[in-house]
């Protein structure tokens, strides 16, 4: 289980990475932490020319944090975000998504960036950057674009991003109110894959509330009816099934009914972990 | 071939690595240092866990090359030191080990699980040991090893992180 | 006592096969079938790198192993190195590419092109037995490896009042030692012999079998097992890549090793479990038990390995279904069938884990429909200590202990009252909780008598162990068994200790060389404590019997009065240690009494007095929550009484059992190779096979019964396996258990979420149409 030989270098710019992920002719991938590629590239599913290392570009890892929004640099660790070294005005969301990521040793290098990049259905920053509305700074030889995460994922594994692009970091919206909020996943084991991501935040005590449902399709899909049942004062958990029925059929094609109930469930988890705080 | 620089258990190392060498690979073939074991190498059994610049790291998922200029210490590494000596005891005292395989990438685990929580409990220790297979073991006496060698340090905080 | 072993492990100085450092060594790597069933065509080596590439006619003549147990109706299945023409599974050798490293061979070995024309493949092994079926063997007449009956007792029994059929399902899965397998080999020039390292759990068979393939005289083999990193049946039989690359070291002159990754493992390594059962129970309406009758399937994989094969798993499988019970009426039939999958062969516990996990549920399923505490109709119908020994309908004879107090204490530990008192209330979170029972036995070792009962190729029937004191009083005792992980250097040191009076640290376990060691089999069938400890025990007493008599003649004494403590043999007229004795006996001849040979050397052998087998035994507790929507299942309570006699070392014990548990736990809820219908493996990562970690093990709370076995040295019971027999049974029936109002049975493993939710769904359904009025 070794990889194919391939070109490295490792560009002291984001302009540098670019043109060299640009490079005609040539199969080319970014590597920051290299948590999901390396494996991608041991077992030869992945075979690329020349692998270009992002990892120690600064300009990827600025923090910082106004009273609007927050950015979150694309090379900033799950185990960053994980002890709190980035702001947290999402009232802890962000470290306890982080905190089920995979493995600690895996969380020390993976990053948010090359999460977002790689668009695996059943990883949990799309799903958690969708609920907060986020948008993700690309840069490529086009120029800057930024789109919302959930226009910049459009199917699984796939991205708008094209060659010789590089995402910056990630802007989030900074709540006006404080945010509550309710994650819930299943999976076959601890920090394994998830089969059912589900995340529910609600702004203050009667705000509007958002549902991002994971792992149940090709990409992460907001659970409208399901966010607007919640926002109804007594709304039961019967009206909040219907809605949840209601919005699987809308945003996931051949569930079975396993999966339909299991997905409900867990968004009700969250959903009730949301209500609790 | 690219060249690079690591400083190895301490030691200042100079090679030139195919670029598609893991670190563990690098480490045990062309270091000869074999505490480092290959159980997976795609990340999922953690016998491979070594510390690069203080974090705990898995060395399968590491290039040789991403490792240049960083601080690498292995199981070898840290023969002297006082908190894998400690977890040492009890590891042999909590019959914490079977057949040993997965031994190495357990302590620099248990010894990144210590620097990180103060006198942590049996729920932590297991959350955080997640990602580290162990076959033999059943994982109780690892994990009673782990709670032990956070009861032996002192209460204020947890142990000093790699400078 | 502590471990011996634990120093180098905790230091990084184990020494496992991928350590083994040669120089000049090349690695190999394997192109392999991505065909489940197919004719191989050509194979066109890359250009310019054919001298590093080979296909079986490279390797020069082998010989074909024949494999599984000697009966003319066992069919052969003959299993070459590389492929011969046909491919019968994924992962199966075709081409065996050498380069400076691995990833330079895996490189070659991308560049093989190999035409492979697809054949049906078989998947399912019910439906492997079906007429039409295609098959693997174009000269067998159906795909049984071997059918064979079971029929014992009285067959007035079956009809019963009670007659309850239920079909369960043990999946296959991987054996998973964490070390994967691996060999490096090499011509030795200067003793004239093919040296292979390899990870193994019984080098001296492996030698046999090599030797022959090969065509060598068994004397230039020599076979090294270094650290092994675990085993657990996986590293127990002759496979073709162990074959593949000793031939190639004989071509090739310089050595070359094959290290296992973790895909060859799951893809290709020994697989395990993939039991089917359709069976009936029969009971009388008091809960009498009393027959059970069916069919048991063994999916049993493209090829038999050699040496046993796999009707090990029909034949101890059918013979375990009575369980501890005294069920007089056995009626089965069994089928050990060849599908196009990876071969089968042992791993912790060999067929025990399905016969209990079905005869276990089945008990439950009684007690339910009688309405019964399934708790309460084991203990009616479990032997008692006054039947004991109880030989039970299939002919196993249950030994010594005391069966309804281990029911009853795991009972107690695990608070069955309180349990039933918390279910009368729904849990706050939703979930159901469930307790779970299953009772097993091990048959632990068994020599001779049962070896041949099961006409097997090789009759592990003694193990070997010689004792060497040095000149200056330290001891070497060398074994023919293998330890991977379970503490021989410690535990055979102290039985050693014990018998010579020394300190366990005045002597030396060596094993794993067969140019060192004298011949054994190796660890397997939870024997090493019974048969390896015994020969240590018999080989000390004889070398105590010299000493003594060397020391009596420096003390001008008696014999008979004579006797050792402490390391020196005393008489009333004085001591002599065994330091001046062992100096005597190697280096001082003229001190030893006339006409006795120097040396303290002997070598001795060991077979229990009773050769069927010694049976530990134990009762599994365990209480979980189900989420029933999601069927996600968390153990909240772990609880085991067991029974393995005397206990040489109880941390090693607890460490077995706590162990094997969490590999029981992996087979009950999250190890799976599920295979698609055109016999594509579904797992071949730790992405997709389940590994239970920390998070997912409970500590298990454990007591310990103590009942001697009569036939063993110090009454010792084998207990390697008995962890990982119960925990599916145990873990099934809590699940059953908590959906015990709807009627939903779990008979199939690993129970993942999807399998639990749709079980109680499916239950959910019945009853709600039993509910609904009559149209």
């Amino acid at each position: 289980m070794k990889a194919a030989p391939f070109e490295y270098i490792r560009p002291k710019s984001v302009a540098e990475a670019s043109v060299a992920l640009g490079r005609r002719g040539a199969t080319t991938a970014a590597i920051a932490g290299g948590q999901s590629l390396i494996p991608m590239l041991s077992l030869r599913v992945a075979l690329i020319d020349l692998l270009v290392d992002i990892s120690r570009l600064d300009d990827l890892k600025a923090v910082t944090a106004t009273p609007d929004s927050t950015w979150i640099g694309s090379l900033t660790t799950h185990s960053q975000i994980e002890d709190g070294k980035t702001p947290d005005v999402f009232g802890g969301l962000m470290r306890r998504v982080a905190g089920q990521i995979s493995y600690r040793a895996v969380r020390n290098h993976g990053t948010i960036g090359g999460s977002i990049a790689l668009a695996d259905p059943a990883a949990d920053w799309p799903c958690c950057l969708i609920a907060l509305d986020a948008t993700v700074r690309v840069v490529g030889r086009s120029g800057v674009t930024v789109p919302r995460i959930a226009d910049f994922i459009h199917d699984s594994y796939a991205t708008t991003l094209t060659t010789g692009d590089i995402i910056m970091g990630f802007d989030i919206p900074a709540p006006k109110v404080p945010l509550r909020w309710g994650f819930a996943k299943v999976a076959r084991k601890s920090g394994a894959f998830a089969h059912s991501i589900a995340i529910v935040t609600a702004l203050g005590k009667d705000g509007p509330a958002t549902v991002v449902l994971g792992a149940a399709g090709p990409r992460p899909r907001q659970m409208v009816a399901t966010a607007t049942q919640l926002a109804v004062a007594g709304a039961t958990e019967e009206q909040l099934r219907a809605a949840i029925a209601t919005d699987l059929d809308a945003n996931f094609e051949g569930l079975d009914a396993y999966q339909k109930r299991m997905h409900t469930a867990n968004i009700l988890r969250a959903a009730r972990d949301m209500r609790a705080q | 071939m690219t060249a690079i620089t690591v400083a190895l258990n301490g030691v200042k190392v100079v090679d030139d690595v195919e670029p598609r060498q893991s670190l563990a690979d690098f480490l045990r073939d062309r270091c000869g240092l074999t505490a480092t074991h290959l159980g997976c190498e795609h990340g999922a059994c953690g016998a491979c866990t070594v510390v690069v610049d203080g974090l705990a790291t898995r060395s399968c998922l590491t290039l040789a090359a991403m490792a240049d200029g960083r601080a690498v210490s292995t199981l070898e590494g840290l023969r002297d030191d006082p908190l894998m000596t400690l977890l040492r005891r009890h590891f042999h005292e909590s019959h914490a080990l079977q057949c040993g395989f997965c031994t190495p990438g357990m302590l620099i685990t248990a010894r990144d699980i210590l620097q990180r929580h103060t006198r942590p409990d049996d729920k932590t220790v297991r959350h955080e040991l997640s990602g580290q297979i162990c076959r033999c073991t059943g994982y109780a006496n690892i994990v009673k090893a782990i709670v032990a060698a956070g009861q032996d340090l002192p209460q204020a905080s947890a142990a000093p992180p790699d400078a | 006592m502590l471990r011996k072993e634990d120093a180098r492990h905790l230091l990084g100085h184990g020494m496992f096969i991928a350590d083994v450092r040669m120089p000049g060594v090349q690695d190999v790597a394997f192109v392999r079938s991505d065909m489940a069933h197919a004719q191989v065509g050509r194979v066109i080596k890359p250009v310019g790198g054919g001298a590093q590439v080979f296909t079986l006619p490279d390797l020069g003549t082998l010989h074909i192993l024949e494999a599984g147990p000697e009966l003319a109706a066992h069919r052969h299945s003959p299993y070459p190195a590389l492929s011969d023409g046909r491919v019968r599974y994924v992962g199966q050798p075709i081409a065996a590419c050498i380069a400076p490293s691995r990833a330079q061979a895996e490189d070659l070995a991308d560049h093989v092109e190999v035409d492979l024309e697809a054949l049906p493949a078989v998947v399912d092994c019910v439906a492997a037995m079906k007429p039409g079926s295609p098959r693997l063997f174009d000269s067998w007449p159906d795909n049984a490896f071997i059918t064979s009956s079971v029929f014992e007792g009285d067959p007035a029994l079956a009809q019963a009042p009670i007659r309850i059929r239920r079909q369960l399902r043990m999946n296959r899965q991987a054996t998973v030692s964490l070390e994967c397998r691996g060999l490096l080999a090499y011509w030795d020039y200067r003793n004239d012999e093919l040296v292979v390292y390899l990870s193994t759990q019984g080098g001296h068979v492996v030698r046999i079998g090599l030797a022959r393939a090969l065509g060598l005289p068994e004397n230039k083999v020599r076979v090294i097992a270094p650290d092994v990193g675990g085993g657990f049946g996986g590293k127990n039989r002759i496979m073709p890549e162990d074959i593949a690359v000793a031939a190639i070291a004989m071509k090739v002159g310089h050595p070359v090793r094959w290290i296992e990754d973790r895909r060859e493992h799951l893809l290709a390594s020994v697989h395990a479990r993939d039991h089917f059962y359709d069976l009936t129970i029969c009971a009388s309406r008091e809960g009498v038990l009393l027959g059970v009758e069916g069919e048991v399937y063994i999916d049993a994989g493209a090829y038999s390995l050699w040496p046993t094969g796999s009707f090990m798993e029909a034949s101890m499988a059918s013979r375990n279904l009575t369980g501890p019970y005294r069920i007089r009426h056995l009626n089965l039939q069994t089928y050990t069938v060849a599908t196009n999958k990876a071969p089968m062969g042992p791993y912790r516990g060999v067929a025990r884990p399905g016969a209990c996990f079905a005869i276990e549920r089945l008990v439950d399923e009684v007690a339910r429909e009688l309405g019964r505490e399934p708790f309460d109709l084991r203990r009616q119908n479990i032997v008692t200590a006054a039947e004991l020994p109880y030989r039970t309908a299939a002919g196993m004879r249950l030994d010594t202990g005391d069966y309804v107090a281990a029911l009853d204490i795991a009972r107690d530990m695990i608070n069955l009252p309180a349990i039933r008192a918390r279910q009368a209330k729904p849990e706050p979170d939703g979930r159901a909780i469930g307790v779970g029972f299953a009772f097993y036995t091990e048959q632990s070792g068994h020599g001779q008598v049962e070896w041949v009962k099961r006409k097997s190729r090789v009759v592990p029937g003694y193990e070997s162990a010689n004792a060497r004191m040095m000149p200056d009083g330290s001891l070497i005792i060398h074994v023919g068994t293998q330890n991977h992980g379970q503490g021989h250097e410690t535990t055979l040191s102290q039985i050693a200790a014990h018998e010579l009076t020394l300190d366990p640290s005045q002597i030396s376990i060596r094993y794993g060389d067969t140019a060192t060691t004298p011949f054994g089999f190796g660890t397997f069938a939870s024997r090493s404590i019974v048969f390896a400890g015994g020969a240590v025990a018999r080989s000390c007493r004889m070398l105590i019997e010299k000493i003594r008599r060397i020391g009596a003649h420096l003390l001008q004494a008696n014999v008979a009065d004579t006797y050792i403590e402490a390391g020196a043999v005393h008489s009333p007229s004085g001591s002599v240690s065994f330091v001046e004795i062992a100096y005597a006996a190697n280096v001082r001849q003229e001190h030893l009494p006339a006409g006795m040979d120097p040396l303290l050397d002997v070598t001795a052998t060991y077979e229990p007095s009773e050769t069927g087998g010694v049976f530990a035994y134990g009762t599994h507790a365990v209480v979980v929550a189900v989420e029933p929507d999601t069927g996600v299942v968390e153990i909240l309570d772990y609880a085991v009484s067991e029974d393995c006699g005397t206990m040489i070392n109880p941390m090693i014990v607890d460490g077995q059992v706590q162990g094997g548990i969490a590999q029981g736990i992996g087979t009950a809820l999250y190890e799976e190779i599920p295979y698609d219908e055109i016999g594509q493996p579904l797992a071949t990562t730790f992405g997709d096979y389940m590994v239970p970690c920390a998070p997912e093990i409970p500590t298990v709370r454990l007591h310990h019964l103590v009942h001697p076995a009569q036939a063993t040295e110090y009454g010792v019971k084998g207990l390697g396996e008995g962890g990982a027999i119960a925990p599916p049974a145990a873990i099934a029936n809590a699940i059953s258990d908590a959906f015990r109002g709807i009627g939903a049975s779990f008979n199939e493993t690993p129970l993942t979420p999807r399998r639990v939710s749709e079980a109680i769904e499916r239950a959910r359904r019945i009853k709600s149409a039993d509910k609904s009025p009559a149209p």
